[in-house]
């Protein structure tokens, strides 16, 4: 397995809209309007912002569960996740399983690895 | 108009044992460390590892006192511009607390960080070929 890229960083923040027009209006990092929106699955809304060939993610909780929520409960703002593509999400999972690594199953092409296995980072791979 | 970034430069995860965290992400994702150095004035280890035009930069102590659980955390941002001055100058003139640009670790880069009002993101700037290298040569 080869780690090919940075995709996103993943920020949690209180006030998705009040976030994506501070970052537009004074540091330029505009949101993809073709992006994001509501997740009602995953309890969040989300904004992505291109930076150069990767994205900041802003992501906020919609509810009172899930890891969104929690860490929003535990630490307000801040960075939450880090994304990096892989080319084959299957070989990737199947390659950290082997060296002991807890990592969920695969779901349209997105894995996360627990942070047990990254000394608490939480680190998601996908395959684009 | 913003900072003028050109791409994220470095993201940092911050660690009480960068050493192991560095080759725990190395080993795992297949990324090679480049480079390792100690933060002038400072006991801390840095590690590099890059993925096309980001780094992942690995910060903490070299190791982990003994008896201690190896704990990182994924900390913040740097972003690449083209004129750090304009772009501290820029944010400052909304209200943001800016730290002058300063030498960085890299070699003729200088950097600065913004000290709130990012989300909760510890946020810096880095320009490159900012300041002459040293040992360099024209």
């Amino acid at each position: 397995m080869k780690a090919k890229r940075i995709d996103h960083v993943g920020i949690v923040v209180k006030d998705l809209e009040a976030a994506v027009a501070t970052y537009g209006r004074n540091f330029g990092f505009n949101a993809d309007s073709n992006r994001g929106g509501e997740v009602p699955a995953l309890g969040i809304k989300n904004a992505f912002l291109p930076v150069g060939e990767s994205d900041l993610e802003f992501i906020q909780p919609t509810g009172e569960e899930g890891p969104v929520a929690q860490f929003a409960k535990d630490r307000g703002e801040g960075t939450f996740m880090l994304s990096i593509e892989v080319d084959d999400i299957d070989g990737a999972v199947e390659h950290l399983r082997s060296l002991g690594a807890r990592v969920g199953n695969p779901n349209n092409g997105i894995a996360f690895v627990s942070m047990k296995s990254t000394h608490g980072v939480n680190l998601q791979l996908v395959q684009r | 108009m913003g900072v003028g970034a050109t791409h994220i430069d470095h993201i940092v995860i911050s660690s009480n044992d960068s050493g192991t965290v560095a080759q725990t992400f190395a080993d795992n994702l297949g990324i090679e460390i480049k480079r390792k150095m100690i933060r002038p004035g400072t006991s801390a280890q840095l590690a590099f590892a890059k993925l096309q035009e980001v780094i992942l930069e690995f910060a903490g102590p070299p190791e982990v006192k003994p008896g201690e659980e190896v704990k990182a955390r994924l900390w913040g941002l740097v972003v690449a511009v083209d004129d750090i001055d304009s772009a501290v100058a820029h944010l400052r003139d909304l209200g943001y607390n800016v730290g002058d640009p300063s030498k960085a670790v890299q070699p003729g880069a200088k950097i600065a960080t913004v000290k709130a009002g990012t989300a909760g993101v510890p946020f810096a700037m880095i320009q490159y070929n900012a300041l002459p290298i040293e040992g360099a040569t024209a």
